[in-house]
């Protein structure tokens, strides 16, 4: 043990010294080394091994081939054979042959020359030459014998040849030891065209070194060398170099020097001979291949793990130094984003070691700031305890807080106001239930559902209806927060009552539609003259300028606009259509750059204002006949003076002189005054013909003060019956207008007719009227004096309005109509008034040059349009 | 007849004066006046006759004259003229006591024969007012008690209640009776009733 805590702090403090990249290197050069031991050592024997195999798989080919190729040099010598038996030269000899079967033979032997049965066949094929070649009958009895070298036939063939060496049917090969000898025996029958067996040919030839080189034709015989081997007492029977490996010698002998491998020849073997074909490869020709494969092996070996080490090294070395750099940084980072302090160590050094001892220093802080952290937390939670309570209690909002199950755990006193339920009633009800109507819980429950994915979607929230314990239904906006404990869920509604928003909206909705509710038009135009809005009633607007909301005004209309926004003022403009007028009011906005352009549809109005004038004109001719009226009733009372007076004056004359009592110049008397009263009746005809005639409506240059003296006249009955003398204070010179006669008549008419129903009110002697006619300023002003009771200061602006009288049966018309009938001709008309003195009226109209037309009214009378009625 | 006059009060001079030759032209006696003023100042009470009135006149117009006369206790009936009457004016003239009420131009006869009419019921006003002037004159000379005892007896009332009320006798009622109707010149009760009416205060004239 106390080695292991002095060692580790050493290490340690060593580790920290050495830098990273150095440490990679010698560990990749430490762990290159190892595996390459390692390898060198498995690896070697595993090379033996496979080598071993490769080895013994390799000498096997080779004896296989070196008996193959024995195989096939013996397969040729029996093909040789089965040539000769079979040639054309043999059965021509032996046809006319016959040998007796019992009869002693003492076989012919050709010694120095071939016989003609035999041709050269063995010189041509490169075979080894046979010793001897006998020709036997079918019993196997020699009859003749080749003699081609010197050795003697064996004894045991020399007159006849046993039968295991023969075969009818097929070719016989057999390797035999003849006494010390060993020979091939090739045997072969001889047939006739018929098929019938004449006897046989037997090849004999000696298997001695020759044979055996000549089987291994181009084999090195220092790689490998061939022999036949006793296998029952192991010795060499025959072997390629018999100098080398003599004949008799033991195969143990050779075990030393060759590897030797045996094999059988069972097809070729006599009666009693057991041979094995053996094949000798030295050892030394193994060894050195050995080697050869050892030494490449192991160069390749010591290559590859150099190789290793170096890339093995070489990425650490990278990988280490990199790692360094990065986590010099990080700790770099750290320090400065989280604010740590310098843990004191070198830059240089073992990085992963500096790191793990900052680590722990870190997580120090990071402890210790947690527990501040929780701490400070705790008191923001009772903090925040605290300001939520508050915030329960003043929120204007109901607040409402359910468990999982949807039951009210918390409930505020806003919801208390808003449900109308005190907050332990409300304690434990489902919410939905309770507080909500059936059709809203669905959408209720979706909010909920929502408010659990409150990191996808903003906020559980919505506009539902709620349901108070009396039955009423308010629409409320429900936004719902999910807080989520360790083990419980909450869920927080803050119920918002927006009854009131909600009319206000619908307020607003409806205000938005006064626009487009407006029968008249209204238009928005921008700057540019462009219509962004327009009403449906704009239609035929839109459809007199060719345009649609979207286009342009037209040009003349856009200068309004520009007009309009540029003094700030609304403008009025009127547009005429060809069966409607449009009154078109240009508010500009400037803050926004519109003009909203009312419309209205003055058709009506301008008709009727035609129709007032000539409403006016008729009602000014009426007022006319109804003066001319009262002026006329005075005139016929008038007229029935003269008129009674002559019919009295008549009567009386017709009673005189029906009773005789007339005295003629008494009558003549009355006679004279019925004329008289005649000609003051003509008298009054004719001004009145002169007031009511016709006149056209023409204006006609006149001389005021004629006019003036004109009305007296008419007046002359009235003034009598007030008992009013009409004073004229006129102008010397004639004061000349051009003015409508009949209606400046009128005017005078009413005013001095006004006077003299005012003078009524007087006592006689007070009363007083006077007309005066003056010029002053290129003006011509005509004043109507009386001495009446004068006119109320409150009533003098009244005065010309229509249908303001002060007279029984007046219809209130006179002064209105006179006043318009004087602006009619540029004048003006006004009354002064002093109560209790009389009033006066003032009427002045423009002079005209003297010179001009002095036209005459036409006075053709045309009594028809106002007739007199009988009074 | 013959004492009476017709007075016309016009201010048109023609119309005076045609009317004058008019109604003269029947033999009746004619004055003519150009105003009320100048009628009044000539006029006295008693003259018998009737008043021809324009009603349109400068000054006192016809109605206001014909409304003074009245006031003034003149009796004359009054036949109103006008050249333009509307019934509003007729009604207002008839009620102050107007005789009649005539349109110009009028017929000779209508006028004529308006005119006897007012004259006819002129005199037997004023006769009717003598009657009533001499019973008066006959009704002061009775004491008070023979006045009570005479209202009584008009009122139709007998002797003995007439003794019970005054608490007197009979006898004496009876004597009282005698002397009023001695006084009063009644022939009998009948009389004396009807002189009774007629010197009502309130009796028609």
């Amino acid at each position: 043990m106390w080695v292991r805590i002095a060692i580790k702090p050493f290490l340690f403090r060593l580790l920290r010294r050495v830098p990273m990249p150095w440490i990679a290197i010698i560990v990749g050069l430490v762990a290159g080394l190892g595996v390459w031991g390692i390898l060198d050592q498995v690896q070697s024997q595993q090379v033996d091994k496979i080598f071993g195999q490769e080895l013994q798989v390799r000498l096997d080919l080779r004896a296989r081939e070196s008996l193959i190729r024995f195989d096939r040099y013996l397969s040729n010598h029996a093909a040789t054979t089965r040539l000769l038996a079979n040639h054309r030269r043999l059965s021509e000899y032996l046809e006319p042959l016959f040998w007796s079967e019992d009869e002693a033979v003492t076989p012919v032997v050709y010694k120095d020359f071939r016989p003609n049965w035999l041709p050269d066949f063995f010189d041509r094929d490169a075979l080894t030459p046979p010793s001897q070649v006998l020709l036997t009958d079918p019993q196997g009895r020699v009859r003749e014998i080749f003699q081609a070298g010197e050795d003697p036939v064996p004894p045991e063939l020399a007159t006849q040849v046993p039968a295991s060496f023969l075969d009818s049917r097929e070719v016989r090969s057999v390797i035999e030891r003849f006494g010390e000898r060993l020979s091939l025996l090739t045997s072969d029958a001889v047939e006739d065209a018929g098929g019938y067996n004449m006897g046989y040919l037997v090849v004999l030839v000696p298997v001695n070194d020759a044979f055996l080189a000549a089987s291994q034709r181009g084999l090195d015989v220092g790689r490998a060398a061939v022999a036949l081997i006793d296998s029952d007492d192991q010795h060499i029977l025959a072997s390629i170099d018999s100098r080398t490996m003599p004949p008799g010698s033991s195969l143990a002998d050779w075990n030393a020097i060759y590897v030797i491998t045996s094999q059988s020849l069972p097809e070729y073997e006599g009666s009693d001979s057991n041979l094995l074909f053996a094949t000798f490869v030295p050892h030394a020709s193994v060894e050195k291949m050995s080697r050869h494969v050892r030494i490449f092996e192991r160069r390749q070996r010591f290559i590859a793990a150099a190789v290793f080490i170096v890339v093995f090294t070489a990425v650490i070395y990278l990988v280490s130094s990199r790692l360094n750099k990065v986590l010099k940084r990080m700790t770099r980072f750290s320090q400065r984003a989280l604010g740590i302090a310098e843990p004191g160590f070198h830059r240089d050094g073992n990085q992963l070691l500096l790191l793990e001892e900052w680590i722990q220093h870190f997580t120090q802080l990071v402890l210790t700031a947690r527990e501040e952290m929780s701490r400070k937390h705790q008191a923001e939670m009772r903090e925040s305890e605290a300001l939520k309570a508050a915030m329960m209690e003043a929120s204007l909002d109901a607040i409402v807080t359910l468990d999982h199950g949807g039951r009210v755990i918390e409930f505020n006193p806003a919801a208390e106001r808003l449900f109308g339920l005190e907050r332990q009633e409300a304690l434990g009800a489902v919410f939905a239930e309770h507080f909500l109507p059936d059709v809203t819980r669905a959408a209720f429950k979706r909010l909920l559902d929502r408010s659990q994915h409150l990191h996808r979607e903003p906020l559980g929230r919505g506009e539902l209806l709620a349901l108070r314990p009396d039955g009423s239904e308010i629409p409320v906006e429900i936004s719902i927060v999910l807080i989520e404990l360790e083990d419980e869920r909450f869920y927080t509604l803050y119920i918002h009552n927006i009854s009131s928003r909600k009319r206000a909206e619908q307020e607003i909705k409806n205000l938005a539609r006064f626009a487009s509710e407006s029968p008249n038009p209204i238009l928005r135009v921008t700057a540019e003259g462009l219509i962004v809005y327009a009403n449906n009633a704009s239609r035929p607007l839109l459809l007199a300028w060719e345009a649609e909301a979207g286009d342009r005004l037209p040009e003349d209309w856009r200068s309004e606009v520009a007009r309009a926004l540029e003094t700030g003022q609304p403008l009025e403009q009127e547009l005429d259509l060809p069966d409607q007028v449009y009154s078109l009011l240009f508010a500009p906005i400037r803050d926004l750059g519109y003009v909203n352009i009312y419309a209205r549809d003055i058709t009506a109005v301008r008709r009727a204002e035609q129709e007032s004038r000539q409403h006016q004109a008729e009602l000014v001719h009426v007022c006319r006949l109804s003066t001319m009226g009262e002026v006329a009733t005075g005139m016929a009372h008038e007229l029935n003076q003269p008129l009674s007076a002559i019919v009295n004056y008549a009567n009386g004359c017709s009673r005189r002189l029906q009773s005789g009592l007339g005295q003629t110049d008494e009558l003549i008397g009355a006679m004279r005054q019925i004329a008289a009263q005649a000609q003051r009746a003509g008298e009054i005809i004719r001004r009145l013909r002169a007031l009511v005639g016709k006149q056209p409506p023409l204006r006609a240059q006149t001389d005021l003060n004629h006019l003036v003296r004109e009305v007296c006249s008419f007046l002359e009955f009235e003034t009598n019956r007030v008992g009013v003398q009409i004073e004229l204070a006129l102008a010397p010179e004639d004061i000349p207008v051009r003015v409508d006669l009949v209606q400046i008549e009128q005017v005078l008419l009413n005013l001095a007719g006004n006077a003299l129903d005012a003078l009524e009110e007087r006592p006689e002697d007070q009363r007083h009227l006077c007309i005066r006619t003056t010029t002053d300023n290129g003006e011509a002003r005509v004043v109507v004096e009386d001495s009446g009771p004068g006119i109320a200061s409150e009533r003098i602006l009244s005065l010309f309005d229509a249908f303001v009288t002060t007279k029984e049966g007046g219809m209130g018309m006179g002064l209105a109509i006179s006043q318009t009938i004087i602006e009619n001709h540029e004048g003006r008309i006004w009354a002064e008034s002093v109560l209790g003195q009389g009033s006066s009226f003032h009427v002045t109209l423009p002079l005209s040059a003297p010179n001009e037309e002095v036209g005459e009214p036409d006075e053709t009378p045309d009594a028809s349009c106002c007739p007199l009625t009988d009074h | 007849m013959i004492d009476a006059t017709v007075f016309v009060v016009d201010d048109d001079q023609a119309m005076r004066t045609s009317l004058q030759w008019l109604i003269e032209s029947t033999g009746m006696q004619v004055q003519t006046y150009a105003s009320a003023d100048a009628f009044l100042a000539a006029h006295y009470p008693g003259r018998a006759g009737c008043l021809l009135l324009d009603v349109r006149m400068p000054g006192m117009s016809g109605l206001e004259l014909q409304a003074y006369l009245a006031r003034e206790g003149y009796r004359l009936p009054v036949i109103l003229i006008t050249g333009h009457g509307d019934v509003a004016m007729a009604v207002k003239a008839m009620k102050a006591g107007a005789m009649d009420f005539i349109e110009k131009p009028f017929h000779d006869e209508d006028l004529l024969r308006s005119i006897r009419n007012a004259l006819e019921f002129d005199q037997k006003h004023r006769a009717s007012r003598a009657a009533r002037a001499e019973i008066v004159m006959r009704l002061a000379e009775l004491t008070p008690r023979e006045h009570e005892v005479m209202a009584m007896v008009t009122d139709g009332k007998s002797n003995k209640e007439i003794a019970a009320s005054l608490n007197v006798s009979a006898k004496t009622v009876e004597a009282h009776r005698a002397r009023v109707m001695e006084k009063m010149r009644a022939e009998s009760l009948a009389e004396l009733v009807r002189m009774a009416l007629l010197a009502a205060p309130d009796a028609p004239l």
